[in-house]
Formats: C-alpha cells, structure tokens, sequence
C-alpha cells in the first residue's frame, strides 16, 4: 500500500509553466507518474524544472512546447507524444486564461479568445489524447473547470460560462467514454493564489477569501492533490462528476 | 496517506465499513473499529490487522438506537487519550417500502440509525477534535438516493438526504476549527445491503451507468480516505458521487 498512486503512469498536463499546472506536474511527479508537462513558450525555467523533477523522483518529466490555439502546433506536440510509444493514462486539461469584465462590458473578441482557450482548444486536444487511451481501453481525463461555473460571479460571465462549457463536455465524454474504461471529471477550484488572482482587485479577493467557510484562498498543491486524486485508481468509480475545492464557498 | 492518523470508524463489522477499516489500516492509520455487537471473529480480525500493518485496531461495541451505549463508547475512546483524526459515519440501514407502505414506525427507526445517532456521535467525537491542535476529517456515507430519489427508499434516501443537509452546516460552523465535514453518495456498491435487490433491476441498472459494472467497497474506501487525508485539506462541505456514472 505504500506504492505511490500514479506509480509507473504516463500522464500529459497542459498549462504548466506557472500556478496549479506548475505543481500538478511536481505532484504527479512525486507520485511516480511520468509527464509531458505542456506549455506555451520554451524557457530555460521550465527545462530546468522538468529535469530537476526527473532526477528527485526518478521518473520521466518532458517539457511539450505549443500554443493551443495553433492547431497544427498541437498536432505536432501530440504526435512527438505519440511517437515515444508508450500509452498514456491520465490527461489533465488545465491551461486555461482568464477573464473579468461586467456583461455590458465584454468584447467579442475577448468572448471568441476566452472560448477558444478554454474549451475549443482542449476540446479538440482530448480528442487526440483520448484516441490513444482508447487503445489501451482505460484512462482518466480531469478537466480544471471552476467554482464560477457553477455559482455564477458579477463579472465572470463570460470565464465562467467557458469553463460551465468544460464541465457540460464533461459530462457527455463521460458517458460516451465510460463503457471504454475512460473516465471524465472536473475540479471547479475556488478562489486559489495563484496569477489569476491578479486580475481581480484586493478588495473583490478578500471578501470572497473571508466568505469561505476555511477563510482562506487555495494553494495550487490543494488543487493539485484533488487532481491527483481523479487521476489515480482512487477514484475508479468516480466520472462524470465536478470536484469542488474551495475551501467552503 | 493515512499514517498515524487516529479515525474512528462505524459500521466496520461488513460491507464499506469493513473496506474502509482495512483500507485505512493498511494505509496507516489506527482505527476505533465501531461495530454494532461484540464479535469473536471480529475481534480476531483486528489483531490479525494490527499484526499485518503495525497499527492499533480497538474494537468499539454499541447500537446506534441507545443513546446511552453510543455515550458509553465515546467515553471509552476519550479514555484511551489518543487526538482522533478523523471520523466516518458508516453504519446504518435500509428499510425499502414503496411510499404508501411506509410505517412511521419504520421512518423513526431508519432516522435513529442513520441520522439522529450519527448526528448525536459526531457531536462527542467532534467535541474530541475541537482538542487536536492537527486539522481533522468528518466523513458521512449519504447515497445517489437522497440527491437523485429511488423508488421504494423513501425511508432510506430521506435520512441520507438529511445527513447531507447536516453536513454543509457542520462544514460552516466547524472550518474555522479546524475540522472539515463532507459526504460521499456511494451508488450501487455491491455489498450485502443490495444483495437483497433482484438480480434484473441491478442489471437494469447497470444500463444506466457509464462505467458498466457495481463499484466495489474498496473504490469507496479510497475516497473516504482522500476525504479523511491532508490530500483534501481544502475540501469542505462537499458531497462527491462514487455511482459509475448512474443517470
């Protein structure tokens, strides 16, 4: 019992260059998982974190370099996956950006970027990764919506309507994919400290802090160890479902 | 993930309660293993898990329908003066009955043991964690029946319903605490409780969960054990579904 729980997994997590992503790919990691630790730009930062990584824990954590909204630059990260031939067991669509405006205030443009980051691009992602799950008849899928999704917030409307699309999708995949050993959930996070946050002002991040019942934002371990816990066999039961971790909101 | 961790654990003599009381041990923890009566067989099993996994495993004995008894074990555990941890509110029943069938009789029996006890317990054991300078875990076992409704377990799914109820204010009152409050709403598990349901509705069943088979009580044993470790540390007044994906 003492084994880790992603011992001898192969799991692909996007958005991980800062914040949750970050420490999901530290946590798997720590947890005897293999990762294909995906992000926008090549840095030396995140070269160097990837190999630190592998060496203390001695399992395999690749840098994957690609903007998500390029889609053949997708392509291509997924088929450099995909020619090292190993099948991959977990999936964890986490990169994602933000956006706070009030309704009368929101843009196209910024509705059109917000969708296409949020939900067209790893929408289309899973598609690819799930057809090599399909494979190898199993797999998890952890999608990072959140608790604006579900609650609705003054000035979220449109972040939180893209990531409701995420757990909607969700939902579907998870019945379509169950019978095929793929199982599909969510993690709304709540208020987390991480650059987001930045976008909303003290005053906003303090009040909603001090309405938690735990009276304190997030860290990324807390959202990544939700995420380790759906990605694993602990949850071999679970799909289809949404995991709040907000500290009681 | 459990290591050193003090739980106390209900309904552990069969089903999710006995997964749990292993799973738990055999991830570390030292369990107050409560059942509803004194047991040899049970008692060998215990030191066989202390033996097997280097922990302590106390057998605690009392039926959740007598208050005094249920005060009783708590004093026991009070006495070992061991922090507890962590508590999981198994044990209970089910009484099905079609609505009109249901006797009020049944009703006051099914709330004793599956809510008004458990409420009652939690109350001593949580006034035992207020003591423990740690964070520490409440876990009630609800059902998919208190959220979704379930033909002939208006009893059942309604007492569930309440713990769920219970739990979200507990979760509130008790965060700034330290102590966490969630649920699990277990699905078709199969254990001894849905041996009593005929074979062609759990098949009928199964049609409508997207993973195709029972879940097992070792899949529920290892969310509990998320929900009681420091994986979940921000995870508070939730009730996580562990169906297969039933509609």
């Amino acid at each position: 019992m003492s084994k880790k729980l992603l011992e001898g997994k192969n799991a692909i997590v996007t958005g991980t260059a800062r914040g949750i992503g970050h420490k999901i790919v530290e946590v798997f990691a720590a947890n005897g998982a293999n990762v294909w630790a995906c992000a926008r730009k090549q840095t030396p930062e995140m070269d160097v974190y990837c190999k630190e990584l592998s060496e203390k824990y001695g399992v395999e954590v690749k840098p994957v370099y690609f903007e998500l909204t390029d889609r053949n630059a997708m392509k291509d990260a997924f088929k450099s996956i995909m020619a090292e031939k190993k099948p991959i067991d977990v999936l964890v669509n986490n990169a994602g950006i933000t956006y706070n405006a009030l309704f009368q205030m929101s843009n196209e443009d910024k509705i059109k970027e917000s969708f296409d980051i949020n939900f067209t691009s790893p929408y289309l992602f899973s598609q690819y990764v799930i057809k090599l799950m399909l494979r190898a008849g199993q797999g998890s899928v952890v999608n990072i919506s959140s608790t604006a999704a579900i609650d609705g917030n003054s000035g979220r409307s449109i972040y939180g309507a893209t990531k409701a699309s995420v757990w909607c999708a969700s939902k579907s995949m998870a019945e379509e994919l169950g019978p095929k050993g793929i199982r599909v959930n969510c993690i709304a996070p709540g208020i987390t400290q991480t650059d987001m946050l930045s976008s909303m002002t003290e005053d906003v991040i303090n009040e909603t802090v001090m309405a938690t019942d735990s009276q304190r934002a997030g860290e990324p371990v807390d959202i990544a160890n939700a995420a380790l816990f759906l990605a694993s066999d602990l949850s071999s039961y679970i799909t289809g479902q949404i995991l709040r971790v907000d500290g009681g909101m | 993930m459990l290591t050193g961790k003090n739980t106390v654990i209900t309904g552990t003599l069969q089903g999710i309660g006995k997964a749990t009381l292993e799973y738990f041990v055999s991830n570390g923890a030292n369990v107050w293993a409560c059942a509803q009566r004194k047991d040899d067989a049970f008692e060998a099993y215990c030191k066989e898990l202390e033996a097997k996994y280097g922990v302590w495993v106390k057998p605690v004995y009392f039926d959740l329908t007598d208050a005094d008894a249920i005060k009783a074990a708590v004093k026991t555990i009070q006495s070992d003066k061991q922090l507890v941890d962590a508590l999981v509110n198994i044990a209970g029943m089910a009484r099905d009955a079609i609505f009109h069938m249901v006797s009020m009789d049944t009703m006051k029996l099914v709330f004793e043991v599956n809510f008004f006890s458990q409420i009652l317990f939690s109350q001593y054991i949580t006034k035992l964690m207020l003591r423990n300078p740690n964070p520490s875990s409440v876990v009630f076992v609800s059902s998919i029946s208190a959220i979704d409704g379930n033909s002939g377990q208006l009893a059942y799914g309604s007492s569930k319903a309440a713990l769920i109820g219970a739990m979200k204010t507990m979760s509130k009152e008790l965060a700034s605490k330290g102590i966490r409050v969630n649920a699990i709403a277990p699905g078709v598990i199969d254990t001894d409780m849905n041996k009593v349901v005929p074979q062609e509705v759990i098949d009928e069943k199964i049609k409508t969960m997207d993973i195709k088979r029972l879940g097992k009580p070792s899949e529920v044993a290892s969310t509990i054990a998320f929900l009681c470790s420091d994986l979940s540390r921000h995870i508070t007044g939730q009730t996580i579904r562990i169906d297969g994906g039933i509609k």
